[in-house]
């Protein structure tokens, strides 16, 4: 790819549809990072009312999943876009299924926030709060490249998910050292553990947007694919 | 633990580099056209591979179509048409001086874009050039008509009107009607110069159908003013512009992930 930085179409319907579409990613984005943060503050807070609007809004997630998905196939059948345009809609059509999980994820953040049983747990809650702002930063800074179809940025942050990993590590370490030393505490400790492996999943997520970011931009797949080739194949 | 063969899964992807002399159908080598004091091609060079659909894409005036004519020597008919280069077919250039032209075209068909079939029965149509080689055997007629109007996907619609006036198909069936005069005298290379454009869809899809039959026994060059259908029915893709083959590769990577960017701005239907 010689440069990205496209012309415009002859048709500029055509163009407007694109551009509608990549708004309204980005729109879908910053409502499930909202959703991510809040929950995130309701874990925390132990705040049973922000929780619940977080659940509530993950309505609001999932239509705009539908919505968009929509658009996309409205473009493919009718404008049978090639080349980048098509690696647009592609990229598009995977990037809100994994914003969409990434919605999911939250609601469970905040169904852990409303167990009764959580409050027993508020300092196994505070790690994983830590862990989730790690996870929000991802977040925001994937839809960050996003924004901007910036494949060198998208390679850096989908290293970062590693530290996300040794976080979640630690963190079924020390539930587990719980687990042992009071059985009784093992239904507690398990749904700290789902809002645990929940925020885990976010990274994982913000990873997959990073690979379809490149495929985009290099025309690449960079799916299952070792760094060392992810580098040599788009040579930054 | 399955492997999977990256290789198996992609459609007959060939290395178009590296395309030994036995898969080469046609070799194009710097290939300068000119009309007069206007130049039309500019050094085109290109391995076209053997029993394959290769397509010639690009906007109006490109010199697609030109270079089309030159595989079969079209161009020689054009005044002040000044031509240097080679084009090999089966190693030999067919612009050597050696070289029968009639013979030539006998061994490269060609279909134009308007049906163009002769004022006379459907089997005239086609046995004649087989009549213009001598053959007369009414068997032998036979057989060659019914093959090649087999070969064009067409038989079962005109078998019981063989002898009706050919002005009598619709559009589509004249195409094929043609393109089974083209193969009836067994070419190596078939030239299509936008077989479709006046066409309606359904026929299109037709004739498109018929493109990935031919190619089991034909070399197939096919210039289209459709960019899909170059998607649709070609192996390879040529991108030209302005004169320049731009880009040359398998159709696969030139509808998805193009190397060059005028062939983007081309695909996509961008400005240039």
């Amino acid at each position: 790819m010689e440069n990205m930085n496209l012309s415009k179409h002859i048709s500029g319907q055509f163009n407007a549809e694109l551009d509608d579409i990549r708004n309204r990613v980005l729109a879908m984005g910053g409502l499930v990072e909202r959703q991510l943060e809040q929950s995130l503050d309701a874990l925390g807070a132990l705040d049973a009312d922000l929780a619940q609007r977080v659940i509530d809004g993950d309505r609001m997630v999932n239509d705009m999943e539908v919505a968009i998905d929509e658009e996309c196939t409205r473009i493919i059948a009718k404008r049978q876009p090639a080349a980048s345009d098509l690696r647009l809609v592609l990229a598009i059509s995977k990037t809100i299924t994994d914003l969409e999980r990434i919605g999911d994820a939250c609601a469970k953040i905040a169904k852990a926030a409303l167990d009764k049983r959580s409050k027993n747990q508020q300092p196994l809650l505070v790690s994983i709060e830590n862990m989730g702002r790690h996870a929000t930063r991802l977040l925001h800074d994937t839809l960050d490249a996003l924004a901007r179809m910036d494949a060198e940025k998208a390679l850096q942050l989908h290293k970062e998910d590693v530290k996300i990993d040794k976080e979640y590590e630690g963190i079924i370490r020390q539930l587990m050292t719980y687990m042992m030393a009071d059985p009784r505490s093992i239904p507690e400790v398990l749904d700290v553990l789902w809002a645990a492996r929940a925020v885990e999943r976010v990274g994982d997520r913000c990873q997959n947007i990073c690979e379809y970011i490149i495929y985009y931009v290099k025309g690449k797949d960079v799916r299952h694919v070792s760094y060392e080739e992810m580098e040599k194949d788009l040579k930054f | 633990m399955i492997s999977i063969d990256k290789s198996a899964m992609s459609t007959n992807q060939i290395d178009l580099n590296n395309l030994s002399q036995e898969d080469t159908a046609l070799e194009i080598r710097n290939l300068d056209l000119k009309y007069g004091d206007k130049q039309a091609l500019f050094d085109v060079s290109m391995k076209i591979p053997e029993k394959q659909v290769t397509a010639f894409i690009g906007p109006s005036g490109c010199g697609k179509s030109t270079l089309l004519r030159c595989i079969n020597r079209m161009n020689d008919l054009v005044e002040k048409c000044h031509i240097s280069g080679e084009i090999l077919l089966n190693g030999q250039n067919i612009y050597d001086k050696k070289v029968d032209v009639a013979a030539l075209r006998r061994n490269v068909g060609m279909v134009f874009q308007r049906p163009n079939p002769f004022p006379k029965s459907i089997y005239e149509n086609v046995v004649y050039g087989l009549r213009l080689q001598g053959v007369n055997n009414r068997r032998d007629l036979d057989d060659a008509a019914e093959r090649s109007l087999r070969g064009a996907a067409i038989w079962d619609e005109v078998k019981d009107r063989l002898h009706d006036n050919a002005f009598g198909l619709s559009g589509g069936q004249q195409q094929r009607l043609v393109i089974a005069r083209a193969i009836a005298i067994e070419p190596e290379v078939l030239l299509l110069d936008e077989p479709t454009s006046a066409l309606d869809p359904i026929s299109t899809l037709t004739i498109e159908e018929l493109i990935t039959e031919l190619k089991s026994k034909y070399t197939v060059v096919i210039v289209t003013h459709n960019m899909q259908q170059a998607a649709r029915v070609s192996d390879q893709t040529a991108f030209m512009y302005m004169g320049e083959l731009v880009e040359y590769a398998d159709t696969n990577t030139i509808f998805t992930t193009p190397r060059k960017r005028k062939t983007e701005d081309y695909i996509t239907g961008r400005y240039g």
